[in-house]
């Protein structure tokens, strides 16, 4: 399978420090890839580099199978858009906006709009400034979907919205997404709603990239045990690590661990201790505990 | 159908569907013949990855649980008796399992616990 995202030791920055430092993300083609992060990791920056919105200091950047900034309108072409914050012109009506789209766009595809203005709700003849919040997100994603990309980037596309808002752009995308394959980005700090849909997930923190896996592996390994008989300053067996340790009694310990597997639990007995108890972590309750662990290791 | 899927169980979304749809086949909630919903409109309605969806019926179609017509879709196979009544023997296997972890969790002992399953299934045939 090729990638529709590849980045090699991207860097960026503004001023001293380093906005982004040795960015490589892999983005497998037909994944719906969710970027997390909390607000100011750099994801934003993160997009405005692939789209060649921001030129890097150092690195490359391959969309599609071409390389950006280089080749860019023909990659822009095949790639549809969403930022997080509106950015069409308010005088315009959504019919107009549509038909200014449109022309940008080779594979543009009038019915898709049409069903979608209709399962959306959106009357073409109101002004893009005179909509409400939850009726921009929708404009926006229409005339993304419309275009038929082969890759959709997303920043934040259901942030601040109402739960009937979000549930619908929601299903257009999956909708679209189930008729072909392209590869989905989207970028969030709302966890719960990745945990649904991606199928890889890329953890973003100071610029950093902090894990980069598919959903399920990333799930199935972070875990919460509790352990007894503990000889002092033990680890777990590689290549699980330790995102964070309470000490609760001399060998009583509990972990929060990451690339956990079940047959570990063998090597726990071996150092003369017992799982008391395994607890699975979801997505939201594993990402706070990898920044926490990356954000210790960073101020030690 | 799917108001317990939970994403953030540690069961992949994929098993926890393929799960509700056999036992629906197994109890004869659904009946052979009958169509389920395409990939598409199920992965909408759940808004959840179509990946998902399709996994969920490949893993069904293995089992000999449903059958894929290429551009017809996916439709309920004739699962024999036998079959049906093996999968709902471990399906109420796998919830007596869960029950008993859970009150191994809360310390309630298994004289507790067989007490208590006649109490409430004894109220319930009355």
């Amino acid at each position: 399978m090729s990638d529709a995202i590849i980045t090699a030791a991207l860097q960026y920055r503004v001023g001293r420090s380093f906005e982004i430092s040795h960015l490589d993300l892999r983005v497998p083609t037909g994944a719906i890839y969710g970027f997390l992060g909390a607000n100011g990791s750099g994801k934003t920056t993160t997009i405005r580099l692939l789209l060649g919105l921001l030129r890097a200091r150092a690195g490359t950047i391959t969309l599609l199978g071409q390389p950006m900034p280089a080749r860019a309108p023909e990659i822009l072409a095949r790639v549809g858009y969403v930022p997080e914050q509106p950015h069409l012109d308010g005088t315009l009506t959504v019919q107009e906006l549509l038909q200014f789209q449109a022309a940008f766009y080779p594979g543009w595809d009038w019915s898709l709009a049409e069903s979608l203005l209709g399962q959306f709700d959106l009357d073409r003849h109101r002004l893009f400034g005179k909509q409400s919040k939850g009726q921009k997100a929708k404009t926006m994603m229409l005339l993304a979907l419309a275009q038929r990309p082969e890759l959709l980037v997303l920043d934040e596309p259901t942030d601040g919205l109402d739960p009937v808002a979000r549930r619908d752009i929601l299903s257009a995308l999956l909708e679209f997404v189930a008729q072909g394959d392209a590869t989905v980005f989207i970028s969030t700090h709302l966890v719960h709603e990745l945990e649904r849909i991606c199928d890889w997930i890329g953890v973003m923190d100071n610029g950093h990239l902090l894990v980069q896996e598919p959903l399920l592996q990333l799930k199935r390994g972070v875990k919460r045990l509790q352990l007894s008989g503990l000889p002092a300053g033990a680890t777990p067996p590689a290549p699980a690590t330790l995102l964070s340790r309470e000490v609760s009694a001399p060998g009583m310990e509990t972990w929060t661990v990451r690339a956990w597997e079940p047959p570990m639990t063998g090597s726990i007995a071996a150092l003369g201790a017992t799982v008391l108890m395994e607890t699975d972590l979801d997505l939201e309750d594993g990402f706070i505990a990898l920044l926490r662990a990356f954000r210790i290791g960073q101020t030690r | 159908m799917f108001s317990q899927i939970d994403a953030r169980s540690a069961t992949p979304l994929y098993d926890q569907i393929a799960a509700r749809l056999r036992i629906a086949i197994a109890a004869g909630e659904l009946v052979a013949g009958e169509g389920l919903p395409s990939v598409r409109q199920l992965a909408s309605q759940l808004r959840i990855n179509p990946a998902t969806v399709a996994q969920a019926y490949r893993d069904l179609e293995a089992d000999g649980f449903v059958e894929m017509r290429q551009g017809a879709g996916t439709f309920v196979s004739d699962v024999a008796q036998e079959g049906r009544q093996q999968e709902r023997r471990r399906h109420a296997v796998h919830l007596v399992r869960k029950m008993v972890a859970e009150a191994g969790r809360l310390r309630i002992s298994p004289e507790e616990l067989r007490a208590a399953f006649t109490e409430v299934l004894g109220s319930r045939s009355k």
